[in-house]
């Protein structure tokens, strides 16, 4: 039962990283992504093929995550990051279609579909160490960084573009640097995440990077609030804990868990926009005044 | 006289529409100069190509003598010009101060450069500019929570703040009712007499006549007369095609 309740809460942390990394572009700067997937992906595979060559140290391999999947968001967001609103969204959409494939397709790095197996369990001197921990020193650190930030200039200066971007620009607010930082910043946050989760899981591959995956977080964010620091946290853990919470309940047979979950996630999702449109933490006022 | 802000030949077409054809401008320092005309006049377009956020097809544009015809809209706002927009474009879920303060730091990088006492300076000039704007009983509320007067006010602290020498208007009083027109006058008349270079697009003629040292009178995307208030306003043919009366 510890494992298992240890299991679900490093994976509560991962993905409330990754919800959080993705809120920091949505609900801060107004880019809407379905691809963070993606980021968390390239990270993994960079964290897994560290481990795998090089040692299994989970700070190396969480660097390198960061490097790679802020590295290569650079490349990719500054193309798509000169379209706005839906067509953004459409661009990021392609960019996950392609990343699926070209994790399927580039064997020597991924493992293709059979993904990486046998990553060795990340050490630190010789000493083997949860993911839990370090997972939750990760969330942590980014969720300081990111207060700092959405309290600080460049949090204002990305609130400036969320809401009126000509406006920013006629303060002289260069927004393709901007927006290219926010994304590269969220993207190195997925990359960590991924790493750690290829790193738990001692196995990754491409079906752990579908569009299913990035809609699951941007769900985790608008259940919990965007634009709120603990919003995707809850978003995240109420997502994650569902399935197992339906699974302890003795009337519903396990064969029927999948469906009860999707009429719950269907129903409790129509509510929410009715209720409490901007997520369950959110700015309500916001929320109905964009509603 | 010192002209801060010059346009020559102006020129850009919509497809097979002809907005702006020919405009050449000079703005004086410490000087406001009105745009008039009726709507669909090429008021705004004018606008939009001094500041970048459209390309003109030809002409030029100089600030301080420097030319700024190419620049992008954000590389044009540091280089001295602050505008407003007709629809204000304010960031709506952001507190009126962070409205402002956002307006003292164009760095767009995670930090602004200057360190802690940078920082307090640019804290202070946003206050300075709260107050002149007659916001500081409101300076914590969202954007998006203030009366529409208020809105206009705090457009134009964002400019004061942004400490700009040229400051290019769209019909920043309309709707405004006599008292906060005459505060917001005040505003203008005050920025005048720092140097700023002002042009006003603007409907309301009494605003006009009230603040304006020259006018330029723009129809189907020309200049048609440049000069004195009363001389332009005056000008039986110029009435006409403003009150929609051209034969």
């Amino acid at each position: 039962m510890i494992a298992y309740l240890s299991n679900l809460a490093t994976l509560a942390a991962i993905f409330g990283l990754l919800a959080a990394t993705l809120n920091f572009m949505v609900g801060q700067a107004g880019i809407f992504s379905v691809a963070h997937a993606v980021f968390m992906g390239l990270g993994a595979y960079a964290g897994a093929q560290v481990a795998l060559l090089v040692v299994p140290n989970p700070l190396l391999a969480c660097l390198a995550a960061a490097v790679v999947a802020g590295g290569l968001s650079l490349c990719l967001a500054l193309p798509a990051l000169r379209v706005r609103g839906e067509y953004f969204v459409a661009a990021s959409l392609g960019l996950q279609m392609m990343a699926v494939t070209l994790f399927t397709e580039a064997k020597p790095l991924t493992g293709g579909m059979g993904g990486l197996v046998g990553i060795p369990r990340p050490s630190l001197f010789g000493v083997v160490i949860p993911v839990l921990p370090m997972a939750l020193i990760a969330l942590v650190l980014f969720l300081v960084l990111m207060s700092a930030m959405q309290r600080g200039s460049f949090g204002r200066t990305l609130g400036a573009i969320r809401d009126a971007e000509s406006a920013a620009e006629a303060l002289g607010k260069n927004v393709a640097v901007a927006k290219a930082l926010a994304v590269a910043f969220s993207a190195a946050g997925a990359g960590v995440a991924g790493a750690l989760f290829a790193l738990h899981l001692s196995f990754v591959n491409v079906e752990s990077f579908t569009l299913e995956q990035s809609v699951l977080v941007m769900a985790m964010l608008i259940v919990g609030g965007t634009g709120t620091l603990l919003g995707p946290l809850l978003g995240a853990v109420l997502l994650l804990s569902l399935p197992a919470a339906l699974s302890f309940l003795p009337f519903i047979p396990p064969t029927e868990i999948g469906s009860v979950q999707q009429i719950i996630y269907g129903g409790a999702m129509a509510l929410l926009m009715i209720f409490r449109p901007a997520g369950l933490l959110g700015d309500q006022k916001r929320g109905r005044s964009e509603a | 006289m010192t002209i801060a802000l010059s346009c020559q030949g102006l020129a850009r077409s919509f497809g097979g529409v002809q907005a702006v054809k020919g405009v050449s401008l000079s703005l004086p320092a410490g000087q406001v100069t009105a745009l008039v005309g009726p709507n669909g006049a090429g008021k705004t377009t004018v606008f939009n190509l001094i500041t970048g956020n459209l390309r003109a097809d030809e002409g030029s544009a100089t600030l301080h003598g420097k030319p700024i015809m190419g620049l992008k809209p954000w590389q044009v706002a540091r280089a001295g010009v602050a505008r407003s927009f007709q629809d204000l474009r304010l960031f709506q879920h952001m507190s009126v101060r962070d409205n402002v303060l956002a307006a003292t730091e164009p760095a767009g990088w995670f930090w602004q450069p200057g360190g802690a006492s940078a920082r307090r300076e640019r804290e202070a000039k946003a206050d300075a500019a709260i107050q002149a704007a007659g916001l500081s009983a409101v300076a914590d509320a969202r954007a998006v929570d203030l009366a529409y007067a208020e809105r206009k006010f705090l457009s134009m602290a964002r400019i004061l703040a942004a400490e700009a020498n040229v400051w290019l208007l769209d019909e920043p009083a309309s709707g405004l009712d006599l008292s906060s027109r005459e505060r917001f006058q005040g505003l203008l008349h005050h920025a005048r007499a720092q140097g700023v270079a002002i042009c006003l697009i603007e409907h309301n003629l009494d605003v006009v006549m009230a603040l304006a040292d020259r006018i330029a009178f723009l129809d189907r995307g020309q200049v048609l007369a440049e000069g004195e208030p009363q001389a332009i306003m005056r000008d039986p043919k110029l009435a006409a095609i403003y009150f929609g009366d051209r034969q």
